[in-house]
């Protein structure tokens, strides 16, 4: 996910000259980026099938809107701006038409997974488990607000770090600190919703 | 509040190490327990998602892509005139079909065709009723079977 260090040079040319509406010297940024974007607007829908369409459109739409990248900021990060943007524009559009789900893990089923991430070797989560945690997370942040969603993505999947989520996101980077906090609030509040049965109960109750 | 407290620095270090203070409350208190679990499920799993392979880009993508860039330049003119062309040709159509469609209805439809005719039609008979009104009263009078009810009461009154 890091800045491509050696040729920069080489990429600053092939930007220019794409800039001057040259489709081939977008290839190779193409070439550069894609798995990043891939990665991104995968973890992002968290829906296999419609990763590279998804792609292809963002590039298409960076590559239309390409004049007006002012090496600011590295062109990763302009780029998955856009991506994130046409995500979000993608996600409100499905968000309609999606229903939501409910977590199937039972009370059990959640003590035991609970019990082997106590042992010291989270090693011993098998393939079953991960999975069960993976379609837990996954329906969390499906039903988290879609810019929750985005900032948890980013951080906690992507890893990139608060400075480049500012960027990516145009907000400052302590306003990213306070969002990511709170998205990880309600998160676990929304856990709780699902468990009436484990719904916090005593003394200092946080909401 | 000592709980929110809690729980908001729980969210802060999130995989960070929970400082001692913090361990000692949430061994204590039942409810941050139960969050910092819930807490550790997710990092758990927000982990095994990251950890979940990403879709390969396939052979050729970057490839590919140029390739509809110089298509779609192209064709976005293209496209342009042709989505001009046939919108044209469907509203032609659709006009055409209308026409023809009220041409063949039109005629099959008394009332609605020419107004003006029909209010004609309708006006005659109206004058004629009022004219022939008193002279077929008048005849139909002597005999009674045929005239209508109403008018043989006039006919009585008027008699009267």
């Amino acid at each position: 996910m890091a800045n491509p260090g050696p040729d920069i040079g080489q990429e600053i040319e092939w930007i220019k000259r794409a800039q001057r509406g040259e489709n081939e010297a977008f290839g190779p940024l193409v070439d550069r980026y894609q798995r990043r974007i891939f990665s991104l607007v995968y973890h992002v829908l968290q829906r296999r099938g419609e990763v590279e369409d998804m792609a292809q459109e963002i590039f298409i739409k960076a590559f239309r809107s390409v004049r007006s990248y002012n090496f600011r900021a590295a062109f990763g990060t302009w780029l998955s701006r856009i991506a994130v943007n046409h995500c979000y524009d993608h996600l409100r559009r499905i968000r309609a038409s999606r229903v939501s789900y409910y977590w199937q893990l039972t009370e059990e089923g959640q003590r035991e997974l609970e019990a082997k991430l106590e042992s010291p070797e989270a090693q011993r989560l098998d393939d079953e488990d991960r999975a069960a945690l993976r379609d837990l997370v996954g329906k969390l942040l499906d039903r988290a607000p879609r810019s929750d969603r985005v900032i948890l993505v980013l951080k906690e999947l992507e890893d990139y770090s608060v400075e480049e989520i500012a960027e990516i996101l145009k907000l400052k980077a302590s306003t990213v600190k306070v969002r990511l906090h709170r998205a990880r609030k309600r998160m676990l509040e929304d856990i709780k919703r699902w468990q009436p049965g484990r719904a916090i109960s005593g003394v200092g109750q946080g909401r | 509040m000592r709980c929110e407290k809690i729980r908001d620095l729980i969210d802060a270090l999130w995989t960070g190490e929970l400082p001692a203070a913090i361990r000692e409350h949430v061994a204590t208190c039942q409810a941050c327990e139960s969050y910092w679990r819930d807490a550790r499920l997710v990092q758990a799993g927000l982990h095994a998602l990251a950890e979940e392979p990403v879709p390969e880009v396939s052979l050729g993508f970057a490839t590919r892509l140029v390739r509809r860039l110089g298509e779609s330049a192209a064709e976005t003119a293209q496209e342009e005139f042709f989505v001009r062309a046939g919108r044209r040709f469907v509203y032609a159509t659709l006009m055409l079909t209308l026409a023809l469609l009220l041409a063949l209805v039109l005629p099959a439809t008394g009332p609605v065709r020419g107004p003006a005719t029909a209010d004609l039609v309708m006006a005659e008979p109206e004058i004629a009723t009022a004219r022939t009104d008193r002279l077929v009263g008048v005849y139909l009078s002597d005999i009674p079977d045929v005239a209508p009810a109403g008018q043989n009461e006039r006919d009585q009154k008027g008699q009267q």
